[in-house]
């Protein structure tokens, strides 16, 4: 007699299943929640708070400021401009989380990889998780926070809440569409040549948006996104006209649904398809190089290919040089501007690695540590490689961005340079406090591994962003001031300061207990 | 017979609260090989950890070859090979690169390469050289580690778990590397769960328990179904 279930059994099966991986999320939290303890539970529970209150803030401050729509008995024509931008801001929270998602192969995990293994973890709550890592992330943080501070501003204070519901529910559809995305951007990856079907694609678009930008066609282009159906919907929240509101957050529930319905089901797919360039490269043969000629030769040429061995760093690396570079190149930025760019790329840098710069040792951290050298130059080679990782990257990206920038006069280049070393020097000086002060043991070869856990991440990055922007600002300032020589007389206090702090980290690192610590957490 | 090579006094070691190691005395002599038995959590990977130099002493005296390790670290570290409990290899770099920046670190001579080829060749990885170690499996994680630890003839061999996970032709070239180590003088500290290897690789071990040495035994006595009792009684 056969066993076999019969199709309606399996009909019945089905829909336990989904359900299943759906409140499977919830234990996956409260494990991942019962990691933090005593300081660093209620570390994060300021954060949350601290996120919310400013999404609050976000929200509803702007609507009481000068020029916002009904401010001092003034119309809705006044905030025009930002009402203008709105649609494009809205499909910008999409790009930059697709590209968000698409370069951590499919968005973060709600369990790392090597810990999801022992539990059976269905690709639909893997999926569920790094939607709901997605926030945890400062620029859809900042993306979010623009987008509903702008649309305050547009509306004012009559019908605020109504208005910004299709702007939360935007968010939410933005980042299912970018999950869904992402995993068939990586379904696609995972398949035959996939590697070069997905290059020949975003160059495909690189190419398009530069067509778009050369005949002037991409503001018109812009102008006619469907996220202008958002803006309207905030409108109809805003003067109460509730018939097409309704319509609107209907169909934006009914988008998100879809959306995170067809992420489940690419996830699945991308499941059922080995990473093959993960494997390729872990499997791959390395031609034999020559001796190394000093100790400092040898540390470096170790630690360089922890860095461009490894798959999701020299992805991220790539999508951090081109990507700013290209933004730029569209917006054509002055010479002054860029000095903002820097700052960001190294940031970017330093966020997928260099915050926790051992764990690229992994395991061989203990054996690293045993052999007979110097910490200084065991820590100098460090400073090296992430030194010329982030500089090499911020190039890339200031070499694209020149090109619509006309000819510099030396005053902007000088301080474009000086931009670039001093933050650089301040980066990598935060980056490698962090991984002294607080090291984690993660297991780097996965794309979607960060090298802190989530809201640590957040941390990290909402202060290199800060540091970064401000020292960036300075210089966009002394790049028009016709002297250059402002420009190098900031940088050089700035250059000293972090050079100290850095060489005070470097005293922490010789210190054995506080290296064991170190290279203990990290090897674990 | 001659001062020990390896001096232990009143080991101690603390992880915040946790006393890891509680008062550790040992002695190996040059030409001889100690084994570390002990349950999970008996303190044996500290111990090799501060022996390797990778974890300070929180109290008590370790010397190697009459360095402090406490003041003379960096000496020590050029007297020792270790292969750690874990892992051991950095992940996207190949067994070549490892042995190349092993050998500058240690200033090993020109021709230091025929001798790391053998031990390749040794441990059957001689043909994945140039592979790069995240692919490895576990085991030859493993021989690899011995590998490292052995291929500059160190005054001190240390091995932590070296069986592990290991097939019987790389558990057969560990002990050829131990018994070769010892017979030029050095002295083996070897950490292991598997009692029977243990005992054939050494002729001590020391038995910990809490981070405490409960017993010090010739290894004979520790072997057959005999030493299989003496072994299970000393774990309780």
């Amino acid at each position: 007699m056969s066993t076999a279930r019969s199709w309606t059994e399996r009909a019945r099966d089905r829909e336990p299943e989904a359900r299943r991986a759906t409140t499977d999320v919830v234990p996956l939290l409260r494990f991942r929640g019962a990691a933090l303890r005593g300081r660093s539970r209620r570390t994060a529970l300021g954060a949350f708070g601290v996120i919310a209150v400013l999404t609050v803030l976000a929200a509803w401050l702007p609507a009481y400021l000068p020029g916002a729509a009904g401010s001092d008995g003034q119309t809705l024509v006044l905030s025009a401009d930002i009402l203008l931008l709105l649609p494009s801001a809205y499909l910008g929270v999409l790009v930059i989380a697709i590209v968000s998602a698409v370069a951590s192969g499919g968005g973060r995990e709600l369990l790392p990889r090597e810990q999801a293994v022992a539990f059976p973890v269905s690709p639909t709550t893997d999926h569920l998780g790094a939607l709901l890592m997605a926030p945890l992330n400062i620029a859809w943080l900042m993306q979010g926070w623009t987008v509903l501070g702008a649309t305050a501003f547009v509306v004012g204070t009559r019908g605020l809440p109504a208005a910004q519901v299709p702007v939360l529910l935007w968010l939410f559809v933005a980042t299912a569409l970018a999950q869904a995305v992402a995993w068939t951007a990586e379904w696609v990856r995972r398949g035959p040549r996939g590697d070069w079907t997905l290059r020949l694609l975003v160059l495909v678009l690189i190419v398009t948006t530069a067509v778009l930008i050369a005949t002037d066609r991409l503001v018109p282009l812009l102008d006619e996104a469907p996220t202008l159906q958002v803006a309207l919907a905030a409108l109809y929240g805003s003067g109460g006209a509730w018939a097409g509101w309704f319509t609107a957050i209907a169909w934006l529930v009914v988008l998100g649904v879809l959306a995170v319905v067809a992420g489940a089901l690419m996830a699945h797919a991308v499941s059922r398809r080995p990473a093959r360039d993960e494997l390729r490269l872990e499997s791959s043969v390395q031609s034999p190089r020559t001796n190394p000629a000093s100790d400092f030769a040898a540390l470096v040429r170790t630690d360089r290919v922890g860095i461009w061995r490894s798959v999701p760093l020299r992805r991220g690396l790539a999508v951090l040089a081109v990507l700013p570079g290209l933004v730029a190149l569209a917006g054509a930025l002055e010479w002054a501007m860029l000095c903002i760019l820097p700052g960001l790329v190294a940031s970017g840098g330093a966020l997928l690695f260099g915050v926790n710069s051992w764990c690229l040792d992994g395991r061989g951290a203990l054996w690293r540590d045993s052999l007979p050298v110097a910490a200084t130059v065991a820590f100098a080679s460090r400073v090296m490689v992430l030194v010329e990782v982030l500089l090499l990257a911020s190039l890339l990206t200031l070499l694209l961005a020149s090109v619509r920038a006309g000819v510099p006069t030396l005053s902007q280049l000088v301080a474009v340079l000086c931009a670039t070393v001093v933050v650089t020097v301040q980066v990598v000086g935060a980056s490698l406090r962090w991984s002294v002060r607080r090291p984690f043991s993660v297991d780097m070869r996965s794309a979607r591994a960060t090298p802190a856990p989530p809201l640590v991440m957040v941390g990290y990055s909402a202060r290199l962003a800060l540091s970064t922007t401000l020292t960036g600002m300075m210089f966009t300032v002394t790049a028009r001031i016709s002297d250059w020589h402002w420009s190098v007389l900031i940088a050089v206090p700035f250059l000293l300061f972090s050079s100290y702090r850095l060489v005070g980290t470097a005293q922490q690192w010789a210190d054995p207990v506080v290296r064991s610590r170190v290279v203990a957490t990290v090897a674990s | 017979m001659s001062s020990p090579v390896v001096e232990v006094s009143s080991l101690w070691v603390r992880f915040g609260p946790v006393d890891a190691v509680r008062g550790i005395d040992l002695r190996v002599h040059a030409g001889s090989a100690t084994a570390l038995l002990g349950r999970n959590g008996a303190g044996k990977s500290t111990t090799m950890r501060v022996l390797a130099g990778v974890i300070p002493p929180t109290g008590g005296l370790v010397t190697v070859a009459g360095h402090d390790i406490r003041t003379d670290a960096l000496t020590v570290k050029r007297l020792t090979g270790y292969c750690p409990d874990v892992g051991g290899l950095v992940p996207r770099a190949t067994p070549w690169e490892h042995l190349q920046l092993a050998a500058r670190l240690r200033r090993l001579p020109d021709g230091w390469e025929e001798r790391a080829r053998d031990l390749l060749e040794q441990f059957d990885l001689g043909g994945a050289a140039h592979r790069v170690t995240a692919g490895f499996s576990h085991g030859m994680g493993r021989r690899m580690s011995v590998v490292l630890a052995a291929f500059h003839d160190p005054a001190v061999l240390l091995l932590d778990e070296p069986f592990d996970g290991v097939d019987p032709l790389g558990v057969e070239a560990t002990m050829d590397v131990i018994a070769d180590a010892r017979a030029r003088g050095a002295a083996v500290l070897v950490s292991t769960h598997l009692r029977e290897l243990a005992v054939q690789a050494c002729e001590h071990a020391i038995v910990l328990r809490g981070g405490s040495a409960v017993a010090e035994v010739s290894a004979h006595d520790m072997s057959g179904e005999e030493g299989a009792g003496v072994y299970r009684a000393l774990l309780d």
